[in-house]
């Protein structure tokens, strides 16, 4: 009579339960693993061995033939957080004890018998809740994350012999009912109030921020893009705990957690270098991709500085995320999806000096360059950047005699309202709206759509390109708590479509 | 210092050689200001008004605009090139080289038929223009401009070299104001330029007389007080316009948009210009 024992590997963000089978029968001895164990899991038999043996528990006698089965057979296994579920079979298969009902194991064991950390038991918590497990035993670091779920008694294991003694003589283990962690406050690091004049793209940032826009800017080297862009996680409302549970997924998986304070209100801020390689942006490796940063900026802020110095085929590849809000890839081990809804932020020189509209400093670069500069950052990418703005570098006394403006507490306040009319009316944020929502839902009146055809008209706009501006109208109107967009909404919004306004 | 070339060693298109008359160049920025751009227009209008032959190399910006402006006056005008004279560069002003050569000018060249565009020919090709001239007036010219070239040349040939002042904020007047601190001639109208070769003595009489040749009318966009505030060669950014005039900043965007949709202003870098009515637009953006 075989034992069985269930766990989980990871697909992405989704779950494959797997059922390990112990079977101990006469015949050629040995141990053996069938199933498609891939290089971890054949060598997890010696560490189950070891660890089965450091826990003074009965390992079958020498002479024993015994397999052990994954299953589903098809599914090829790498993961050494199947080691527990492996081990507990064949203690248990050994006392002739049933396997505990609606449970499943996960975690790696050292050979001396502890239980070991393994990335991912968010997800795999998360995914084998959805399928009826009700206790899940994991290892003691990972116990908080996995108690993020709601409805799942989350056992924290330290050693292989702790959990055997509570299966075989009910001794007892620490356990958590999921659900109840709080979620660490966001505090903002970077303030507007720091920064000095800018007043325009301070208020493209606000208008971003309320909208859910894409930005570039764009500007001469120390005009403190990067500054502007790391005020934005400070504007924006803290994630809500539903938001920060997706973004703990991704840490989970990449194993970044923080142990014991898995959440964090926090919109993540990241900010790759451009020498990043596309697996490093949206995902990959190999056997089963690992997510990227696009999906490390889930729910939060994607800074791309330096927007022309990136691989072309890595901007290329932002396309889908930028769209679909996820990102799927396939790798050798199979084809998974990651969540990767963020706000693009871009931030580039306008020309190869970097001096192109400068007030002081002369552009040493030909038009033809200027040109071409430019050209290589529209297409795909600015097509779907709702704001562009310039921001120019602020002289030396300016820094002194420009008021500093509004703190980021402030600004945070109105993009929060803004944002609360976008979800009730629409249910999502204006930087989704179809066109559909956008004839139904946005109330322009005749003479600011006038002035949107004008525009549109005069600069050889695509359809694609009106619906953007109508988009940051109705966010500049969102913002004055207007059910119409006016004119004057319009006109404003268009002042930050600088691309709109170098086509003509 | 480059032989400049006779007149007779030049290859031509169109009326060669060109009719007599006084001949002066008007030279400045491939991506001059607005105000650098009306000037050149404004100054080439004029004096080809009272006959004087327009000389200049074809390239965008300052050189096209006093293309252009001889020609809204019906006079004639000289296009030196860099390239051979059967090719047309910068393709964007094929447009202008035909018109150029139906109002009776000319294209003129040193290169043989058929030189692309090689960047060292086009000092030489400056030191033609000054030849070719008998006053060279330099519109707005960064430092190490092109046209800075073209002054060195008109000075080494005994031609009288004059710029037009801009602002001293602006690093596209830095070149002019050398060459006027140098002991440049001071351009504010055609009359300075006349006074320089000798001409027409009778509109001298008035020196001081505001330079109403070159006033610039009230631009397009009404009476709105904000083109008060913008420079015609000086960006303003919008956050400066809003502190000024005491008025939040999404009025001040949007009464901008409004004023660039009507032609009065245009955007510069992270702020805005006031643009010439009527003048040629390629100063609009960028
Ligand atoms: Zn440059």
């Amino acid at each position: 009579m075989a034992t069985s024992v269930r766990s989980v590997l990871l697909r992405g963000l989704d779950v494959l339960p797997v059922d390990v089978e112990v079977d101990i029968a006469t015949g050629q001895p040995g141990f053996f693993m069938v199933g498609l164990a891939g290089g971890s899991v054949r060598e997890a038999r010696e560490r189950v061995r070891s660890a089965v043996r450091n826990s003074a528990l009965p390992w079958p006698p020498q002479r024993a033939r015994m397999t052990v089965n994954l299953a589903p057979a098809e599914a090829r296994k790498d993961s050494g957080g199947l080691d527990l579920a492996i081990a507990v079979a064949i203690c248990l298969d050994q006392a002739g004890a049933a396997a505990p009902p609606e449970a499943a194991f996960l975690g790696e064991l050292s050979l001396d018998g502890a239980v070991r950390h393994v990335d991912g038991v968010l997800v795999a918590a998360r995914g084998l809740a959805r399928r009826g497990v009700r206790r899940l035993f994991v290892p003691a670091g990972d116990a908080a994350e996995a108690a993020l779920v709601a409805d799942l008694e989350v056992v924290a294991c330290r050693t292989l012999q702790e959990v055997t003694g509570h299966l075989l003589e009910g001794l007892p283990m620490p356990s958590f009912t999921g659900g109840v962690a709080d979620v660490a406050e966001a505090v903002a690091v970077d303030d507007l109030a720091e920064v000095h004049g800018q007043a325009a793209a301070r208020r493209a940032l606000e208008i971003a921020a309320a909208g859910g826009h894409h930005l570039l800017m764009t500007g001469p080297p120390g005009s403190g893009k990067t500054m502007l862009a790391r005020c934005l996680p400070g504007i924006l409302p803290p994630l809500t705990r539903d938001e920060a549970i997706d973004l703990a997924q991704v840490g989970s998986v990449l194993g970044e957690l923080e142990p014991g304070r898995p959440l964090s209100a926090r919109r993540p801020f990241r900010a790759p270098h451009h020498t990043i390689s596309m697996a490093g942006l949206v995902g990959g490796g190999s056997g089963l991709a690992r997510p990227g940063e696009v999906s490390r900026a889930h729910h939060g802020i994607l800074f791309l500085d330096e927007l022309a110095e990136f691989d072309p085929g890595s901007l290329q590849a932002l396309r889908q995320p930028l769209e679909e809000g996820r990102v799927s890839i396939t790798r050798s081990g199979g084809s998974v999806t990651y969540p990767a809804r963020f706000m693009l932020v871009g931030a580039t020189n306008p020309c190869p000096c970097g001096w192109e509209g400068d007030p002081v400093k002369a552009c040493r670069c030909t038009p033809a360059a200027v040109d071409a500069y430019q050209r290589a950052l529209s297409g795909p990418l600015l097509d779907r950047i709702d704001l562009q703005v310039r921001v120019s570098r602020a002289p030396l006394e300016a820094l002194s005699e420009e008021p500093t403006g509004e703190g980021s507490s402030v600004v945070r306040e109105r993009v929060a309202a803004a944002r609360g009319r976008q979800l009730q009316r629409q249910g999502h944020l204006n930087a989704a709206l179809t066109r559909a929502e956008l004839r139904r839902l946005t109330g322009i009146r005749p003479e600011a759509r006038r002035a949107l055809e004008r525009w549109s008209s005069a600069r050889g706009l695509t359809a694609r390109g009106f619906q953007r501006a109508w988009r940051v109208a109705r966010t500049v109107a969102d913002l004055q708590a207007s059910d119409e967009i006016f004119e004057a909404h319009v006109l404003e919004a268009l002042g930050y479509r600088v691309a709109d306004a170098a086509a003509a | 210092m480059p032989r400049p070339p006779e007149p007779e060693d030049l290859r031509a298109r169109g009326r060669w050689p060109p009719p007599p008359g006084r001949r002066v160049a008007i030279v400045g920025s491939r991506r001059p200001s607005p105000y650098g751009e009306a000037v050149a227009e404004r100054l080439a209008a004029d004096l080809a008004a009272t006959g004087v032959i327009v000389v200049s190399g074809l390239a965008l910006g300052v050189d096209a605009a006093a293309h252009e402006g001889a020609l809204a006056a019906g006079g004639c005008t000289i296009a030196v090139l860099g390239t051979g004279v059967d090719i047309v560069y910068p393709r964007a002003n094929a447009d202008l080289a035909a018109r150029i050569l139906a109002a009776g000018g000319a294209l003129v060249s040193q290169f043989p038929d058929g030189t692309p565009p090689q960047r060292a020919n086009f000092p030489r090709r400056n030191w033609a223009i000054a030849a070719l001239s008998d006053v060279v007036v330099v519109v707005e010219a960064a430092e190490g401009s092109g046209a800075l070239i073209t002054a060195e040349a008109a000075l080494a040939l005994d031609r009288e070299v004059m710029a037009v002042p801009g602002s001293v904020f602006s690093p596209l007047s830095v070149g002019c104001h050398q060459l006027l601190r140098d002991g440049a001639g001071l351009v504010q109208n055609a009359r300075d330029v006349l006074a320089a070769l000798g001409a027409q003595q009778e509109v001298l009489d008035d020196p001081l007389k505001p330079p109403a040749s070159l006033g610039l009318e009230a631009p397009a966009g009404g009476r709105d007080g904000l083109l008060q505030h913008l420079s015609d060669a000086l960006m303003t950014e919008p956050g400066t316009l809003a502190r000024k005039l005491g008025l939040p900043l999404p009025e001040i965007m949007s009464r901008l948009t409004a004023l660039e949709m009507a032609g009065a202003v245009g955007r510069r870098g992270a702020g805005y210009v006031r643009l010439a009515p009527g003048g040629i637009s390629r100063a609009g953006v960028g």
